[in-house]
């Protein structure tokens, strides 16, 4: 990954280069809003690989092979999107989290499920939808959403 | 103070939290433990600095206000395939894009398109190499197609229904 990481700094790094030569006020900007966020997220990211080592370490295969598991078929995938849905922050935190599952043994449509419902279904953020798009909007579109993730997972099932 | 902080890290204050229970109860897992997170972290911190380079490209670029202007620009089929693409690519809290969407509701767009542009967001095209990273090309390309695909038909369904109580 550290390869991938290095070709792809190079890569942005190069497209920054061209921009530089177009707009430098405007690549200043992007530079900026970049690192910015870059640094406003870095306590999540800490947090994060954190837990990552502490699921590795602790988190014992049997339990997330039973919950999340293959053999636990329809339960796996509710269960996966229902933590999901409990869960909060960007879908950057979402992917290490779901690659240390998915190491543990979980079943990977039970993890999409996972991956989905962590990004477009929020039981935290609902008051706030709603207040921005009204009730009836804000309980459809997560009802719905929640529905789409486990069926997206079970599809992925498929396509693996 | 405090309450702010509590606030906006308790996933860090809960992860030290377990770290110092764990180090209470297995030091020596709990060292493993932080070893591995700290591997991981390293391993994957170039890919973080490049796509948050890229982050900043796009959202200059392609800032958050052309995206609202060509959402509200086109109606129909073509209208719902833009805001599947646009899901994609915007990037945000739910705070800043709540608002954000439904300013585009207010000018006439179609719930739909709300609702397409919040379930294409679980795909961002510009995280794809991180994501490949943890979960491998066949999940992550996979799961972006059906998650795209998905969106159209779930904008719609979400619109009949909201539509549905006016008749």
């Amino acid at each position: 990954m550290l390869l991938v990481g290095f070709i792809y700094l190079l890569l942005i790094g190069s497209a920054y280069l061209v921009f530089f030569s177009i707009n430098p006020q405007k690549s200043r900007q992007s530079l900026k809003i970049a690192g910015q966020s870059l640094i406003k997220l870095l306590p999540l990211l800490v947090a994060i690989f954190g837990l990552v080592g502490l699921f590795q370490e602790f988190l014992p295969p049997q339990l997330v092979s039973k919950w999340l598991g293959e053999s636990s078929g329809f339960l796996a995938l509710l269960i996966g999107a229902a933590a999901g849905a409990i869960a909060i922050g960007p879908p950057l935190a979402a992917y290490p989290l779901a690659g240390s599952l998915i190491a543990a043994g979980a079943w990977p449509p039970a993890v999409a499920a996972f991956i989905l419902s962590w990004i477009s279904v929020g039981i935290i953020t609902l008051p706030f939808e709603a207040q921005t798009f009204g009730g009836r909007f804000a309980l459809l579109r997560n009802g719905i959403s929640f529905i789409v993730a486990i069926l997206c997972g079970l599809l992925l099932g498929l396509l693996l | 103070m405090i309450r702010t902080l509590i606030r906006s890290q308790w996933l860090l204050l809960v992860t030290v939290a377990l770290y110092l229970w764990a180090f209470a109860v297995a030091p020596e897992r709990a060292g493993n433990a932080l070893a591995m997170g700290a591997g991981t972290f390293a391993s994957v911190l170039l890919l973080i600095v490049a796509v948050f380079g890229l982050v900043g490209l796009l959202q200059v670029w392609i800032s958050r206000e052309l995206i609202v202007r060509l959402l509200g620009r086109e109606g129909g089929i073509k209208g719902l395939l833009v805001a599947a693409l646009c899901g994609t690519l915007l990037i945000g809290p739910a705070y800043i894009i709540f608002p954000l969407l439904m300013s585009l509701q207010k000018q006439g767009a179609r719930w739909a398109v709300i609702t397409i542009v919040l379930t294409s967001y679980a795909v961002k095209l510009q995280m794809i190499p991180i994501e490949v990273g943890f979960l491998g090309w066949p999940f992550t390309l996979s799961r972006a197609i059906l998650t795209v695909t998905l969106a159209i038909p779930t904008g719609l369904l979400v619109e009949a229904l909201m539509e549905r109580r006016q008749l």
